[in-house]
């Protein structure tokens, strides 16, 4: 389909802004690798890599989630308090051990993507709204919860935060196993099709008799399953349990790298290469930033460029 | 009488239409002027041109005898042409009387809004038009037609000497259409000149004193509308001069197809407020049936709540002996019945899915397996009907947006054909596509009907409508007013019907 | 109505019901968590670990009953109201909350409180509350410096003394309030100083994990640490400054990329635990030894002196959260008519590994 339409067009504004939303992104990660190991001392090396990508797979894995609901023309902005929650459940239950934790926080997440799916499904109420109804709402709940940090100290635990098979942490291989499983999702099973026609024109999947409502709760409960074992993995890779700052400003960094990934706010599209780039070119961002001791607020201002960028070649192109 | 408000030659191109084309147009003070005309004709370009929303590419608008440019909707209010919406466009949540008032509130000597002033001449300004209301409470608290009047109570009070309505009676009932009748007898005695824009003849009949035919773009009769017969005025509307009624039309339609007995889709009594009035129909297999009326008549409707996407006060709707749900699409899909929607851009098309996509949406779940999709199926379905349909793409994953609206409309008949319909609606299945496309398009109409699909076919075209089908049912103000059989198809029967007199509202 | 649009409502409704039943018995069910070895701290615990004055009273200005404007009572028999800024979401929330209760039951006071879960007109009407039903003596940990006027007036009108702790109120002491409790965050800022100069020899590069921005006790504390370690230790130098926001996971992050990029890091000075602690987990991750690089932190919890204790830590330094003993000495004595400090700067004590392993009870 890209090929197509790159084909049809002469070399102008439109192509480039074309080619800036598509391949932007990679274009980007490229960019910082190639600065950073010009610029960084240390930066070539193993555990470098590792740390980075042990940082960015929690972000990762809400983005998947976000792309979905931000591809079915809405957005999710429970997800950091889905994380909260999640930490939550895993400190009150892991007495039973990992997995009853770790299905027990999942089923919380999922509980809160049926309230959100619910709310914009049945009700009608607008995406952005019903999920910031629930962010306050899933904090409160983790807090009553789980009212201060926890420490964890299940070895089950740690060595999923901190182990490693192959070499490739733990924490590397789940968030790329559940890329591959939502990218194909988002490809090859009915549910994914009909996400993307519901997000391109909800009133003509509506007369085309799909199900609306089913696809759309889905989707929220998706984004709150992933949210929830995002909260797992950062808790055990922080050995604690945090509902006071765990996954807060997610939902900011999860859009983000979406946008940046180049899948579009009007819905219809969910590009999930792209938003394992824009992820990943966000935490290069803020990695390169740091590790140079600038200014914490220059992290912010360069997120802000990225985003407009991003935002900027979206909406050039859509004006076509 | 004087013209207070006169156009000539107005032309206003937009990319790809004509939407206006050398207009001559004139409002005289103490006259209702009834503008009319079917979906395209112009009618909303010459409002907009009229207060200021468009300008103009040629002509000249004069105003009070001098040449007029409002530059914006505000510039006209000023000058004194108002215009009350269909949906009234006032603030909800203020007070009727802020809203009277909204820009022009009366102030005391510190600059403050003096409410004692403004609610009594809220008041004084309602009373004038026979409406007795709070004027303290929010304007939401009002029914539509008190709404309507705070609408025109302010139109009234800024000074207007033209106050354009736009379909202002689509949401009253009966009784308010009265009063308000009463409130435009009174601007007329006021020597105010009103421009009513209605798709109701017997309304039009009843309170219009003169009438402007628009049809693509043009005026194309104008006049007193007392003496003017009502099969006329809907033949000048529709385009179809009585003497031009040809036994024999230039449509790719083949005639009378054979049809079977019972038949395959039956509605009885749909009702929705406002909208529909016990409409019953039903389809043979292999049958067209026409539903016929003009805009506005309750046809997209009617096809609507039968493919379960209008929610039906009341009626019922049985697919081959068996009742189907109301107001759910997915249960009328289920037992059947395939919608082409008149918004193809809106309701019809996945705009930024491929060709292929939009083939297989509604008949995914049946070319899945366990959730996951069947791509080969797919792509040999999709072939399948490309071919049939002569869709013309760069390939199947050519994005649906980028075709010519022939060929969506085709993709969209490829989607509903690929689950095996027993009914299909086509809502204004040729709208806006070019002539080669029609024609294929009708011509197909007929194939699906010898292949014994029932059919619903509408159109604003009489020629369409007449030629296509076996059978046509007639609209008149959301119910049924004639019903066409046999030799009966004609336009002659059409247009007599549409403009048949009366009509029991309620 | 239409009997879909019943039909629909009723499935929202049971779909919303079996939710919040769902979420209800999550939170309320048969939750099991593991057996940690920390326990959260108790009164009796913390009761006698109060505050000493740093500061002699009677030097600074001071304050009368007299010059305030009140009539002496007995505190026995008076009712104390104490307002909670936030949430007792944090060891020193939850021991400030302690030490108070913990305090008004060993004297055998009657106390209300109130917590204004961060929000600040909750925090003035939970005051007005406080005095409506009956507190004679106010103690409050203000959630905001500003934007007390309300409140004062209404406290001079019945000649409710109030005792601000932790942070300062800007109004007139003695006037609008008799004194203020509290730490100096510079000072703390300076005895971190010390502690990394013992800790690495005054030789090295140091990275500082900054408190969240904008906040006066991450200014205060960078100040303080940073003119210490310019007076006394030309050697060290600040090659790193980033913001943990108080928080471990941030702190943890950070450091994972301070590591990476500068391993030859001497030492981290962290400007809460829970950053320093993070910085821990960075550097266990990283495969450092205990000890190979520096670490001070200041607050004074149990889990960051029990970093001392395995090796992690260098130095912590207190910022003591029991202001109860202090709290109701000041009321008692001003209420009896005694002179009392109108800023009563508090000593905060400190944790190395010589008093760590024995002082681990006193921490909070």
């Amino acid at each position: 389909m890209t090929d197509l339409a790159l084909r049809r067009e002469p070399l102008d504004r439109a192509r480039l802004l074309t080619l800036l939303q598509e391949y932007g992104v990679y274009a980007g990660v490229a960019v910082l690798i190639l600065a950073n190991i010009a610029l960084t001392p240390h930066f070539l090396s193993t555990e470098n890599f590792r740390t980075q990508a042990v940082q960015v797979a929690p972000v990762l894995i809400v983005a998947l989630g976000m792309a979905l609901a931000i591809g079915s023309e809405g957005v999710d902005l429970s997800v950091g308090s889905v994380m909260a929650l999640s930490t939550s459940l895993v400190s009150l239950y892991l007495g039973y051990g990992v997995w009853i934790a770790l299905i027990v926080a999942v089923i919380g997440g999922a509980v809160i993507g049926v309230a959100n799916g619910s709310l914009i499904a049945f009700i009608g109420v607008q995406p952005i709204v019903a999920t910031l109804a629930l962010m306050v709402a899933g904090r409160g709940i983790a807090l009553v919860l789980l009212p201060q940090l926890k420490d964890i100290r299940d070895p089950a635990m740690a060595s999923l935060g901190s182990g490693a098979l192959f070499g490739i942490p733990y924490l590397v291989l789940i968030a790329a196993g559940l890329a591959l499983a939502v990218g194909f999702t988002v490809r090859r099973t009915t549910f994914g099709r009909q996400l993307l026609a519901i997000g391109d024109s909800r009133p003509a999947a509506q007369l085309a008799g799909l199900p609306v409502r089913r696809v759309l709760i889905l989707v929220y409960v998706v984004s709150g399953v992933l949210a929830a074992v995002a909260g797992v993995l950062a808790s055990a890779r922080l050995q604690a349990s945090d509902p006071t700052s765990l996954g807060t400003l997610m939902e900011l960094s999860a859009i983000t790298a979406v946008v940046v990934g180049g899948t579009p706010l009007s819905g219809g599209r969910v590009r999930i290469g792209g938003t394992v780039a824009g992820a990943v070119l966000i935490q290069l961002l803020t990695a390169t930033l740091i590790k140079h001791d600038l200014p914490p607020s220059w992290t912010q201002i360069a997120q802000a460029v990225v985003i407009v960028l991003a935002v900027y070649a979206a909406r050039e192109r859509g004006k076509r | 009488m004087p013209s207070v408000l006169t156009v000539s030659g107005l032309t206003k191109v937009f990319p790809g239409a004509r939407a206006l084309d050398g207009v001559d147009f004139a409002a005289e003070s103490g006259e209702v002027h009834a503008l009319i005309g079917e979906n395209g004709a112009g009618k909303s370009t010459l409002i907009k041109v009229l207060t200021g929303v468009y300008r103009p590419d040629e002509g000249e608008v004069t105003y009070r005898g001098k040449p007029v440019r409002f530059a914006t909707p505000l510039d006209a209010q000023h000058a004194g042409i108002s215009t009350i919406y269909q949906e009234v466009n006032l603030v909800p949540l203020l007070s009727v009387a802020r809203n009277l008032f909204l820009g022009r509130e009366p102030r005391n000597r510190l600059g403050l809004i003096d409410f004692r002033r403004m609610h009594r001449e809220a008041e004084e300004a309602l009373r004038a038009l026979g409406v007795r209301v709070d004027v303290g409470r929010p304007l939401r608290s009002l029914g539509i037609g008190a709404q309507q009047m705070v609408a025109l109570a302010r139109a009234v009070s800024v000074d207007a000497r033209v106050v354009i309505m736009d379909e202002p009676t689509s949401s009253l009932e009966p009784r308010e259409v009265q009063t308000l009748f009463g409130v435009i007898r009174m601007l007329r005695g006021r020597g105010i000149a009103v421009i009513y824009v209605s798709h109701r003849l017997d309304e039009l009949y009843e309170i219009c004193d003169a009438v402007t035919v628009l049809r693509d773009g043009k005026v194309v009769h104008t006049g007193r509308i007392a003496g003017l017969d009502r099969l006329r005025l809907v033949s000048l509307m529709l385009g179809r001069e009585m003497s031009e009624v040809r036994s024999e039309g230039v449509t790719k339609f083949t005639g009378a197809h054979g049809t079977g007995d019972e038949p395959v889709l039956q509605a009885t009594g749909l009702t929705v407020r406002h909208t529909l009035h016990d409409v019953s129909l039903s389809i043979r297999p292999g049958e067209v049936v026409g539903l016929g009326g003009l805009l506005g008549s309750g046809r997209s409707e009617t096809a609507k709540a039968i493919a379960g996407a209008l929610p039906p006060d009341a009626g019922r709707v049985v697919v081959a002996g068996a009742a189907v749900r109301t107001g759910s699409t997915p249960a009328a899909i289920r037992a059947g019945i395939s919608l082409l929607p008149e918004d193809r851009k809106a309701e019809g098309i996945v705009p930024g899915l491929s060709v292929r996509e939009n083939i297989a949406l509604a008949a995914l779940p049946g070319l899945s397996r366990f959730g996951l999709v069947d791509e080969k199926r797919i792509d040999r379905i999709v072939e399948t009907f490309m071919k049939r349909l002569r869709i013309k793409a760069s390939g199947p994953h050519q994005k649906v947006g980028e075709l010519s609206g022939g060929n969506q409309q085709k993709v969209l008949l490829a989607r509903w054909l690929a689950m095996q319909p027993k009914v299909l609606l086509l809502d204004e299945p040729t709208r806006g596509i070019d002539v080669g496309a029609k024609a294929e398009v009708q011509s197909l109409i007929d194939e699906l009907a010898e292949d014994g699909l029932g059919v619903l076919l509408i159109s604003s075209d009489p020629e369409e409508l007449v030629e296509g089908s076996d059978r046509v049912v007639v609209l008149k103000d959301g119910a049924v007013v004639a019903e066409l059989t046999g030799d009966g198809v004609t336009e002659g029967a059409l247009l007599r019907a549409i403009a048949s007199k009366g009509g029991d509202d309620d | 109505m239409k009997p879909t649009a019943l039909r629909r409502r009723t499935t929202t409704r049971t779909l919303i019901a079996a939710s919040l039943a769902a979420g209800l018995a999550l939170a309320a069910g048969c939750s099991k968590s593991e057996d940690s070895g920390s326990k959260s701290p108790t009164a009796s615990d913390t009761a006698d670990a109060g505050q000493k004055v740093a500061t002699p009273a009677g030097d600074a200005k001071s304050c009368t009953i007299d010059q305030f404007g009140g009539t002496k009572l007995d505190i026995k028999g008076a009712t104390i109201g104490f307002s909670q800024s936030e949430k007792e979401a944090n060891p020193f929330r939850i021991a400030e909350t302690a030490s108070i209760k913990a305090e008004a039951q060993k004297r055998g006071l009657k106390l209300l409180t109130a917590n204004a879960q961060s929000q600040f007109s909750k925090q003035i009407s939970d005051v007005q509350d406080l005095m409506a039903k009956g507190a004679n003596l106010l103690v409050i940990a203000p959630l905001n410096s500003d934007g007390w006027g309300p409140v004062f007036r209404s406290a001079a009108a019945k000649h409710i003394p109030i005792i601000t702790i932790d942070r300062k109120i800007n109004a007139t002491a003695c006037k609008d309030y008799v004194s203020f409790i509290g730490s100096d965050f510079i000072s703390q800022g300076k005895r971190a100083a010390d502690q990394m100069i013992t800790a690495t020899g005054g030789k090295g590069e140091i990275a500082i994990l900054l408190g969240a921005a904008g906040n006066n006790v991450t200014t205060e504390r960078t100040k303080g640490f940073k003119d210490e370690i310019a007076a006394k230790a030309p050697g060290l130098k600040v090659v790193f400054e980033q913001t943990g926001e108080f928080a471990r996971e941030k702190g943890q992050s950070v450091t994972e990329q301070l590591i990476q990029s500068k391993p030859g890091i001497t030492g981290i000075y962290a400007e809460n635990d829970e950053m320093g602690l993070g910085a821990v987990n960075a550097l266990k991750g990283a495969g450092k030894k205990a000890g190979a690089v520096k670490i001070v932190t200041v607050d004074g919890t149990r889990n960051a002196v029990q970093g001392i204790v395995d090796g992690w830590i260098s130095g912590v330094v207190e910022s003591n959260p029991r202001f109860g003993p202090l709290a109701f000495q000041t009321l008692d004595d001003f209420a009896k008519g005694q002179k009392v400090s109108q800023d009563i700067v508090i000593q905060d004590s400190e944790y190395s590994k010589d008093n760590a392993k024995a002082d681990l009870g006193k921490a909070f």
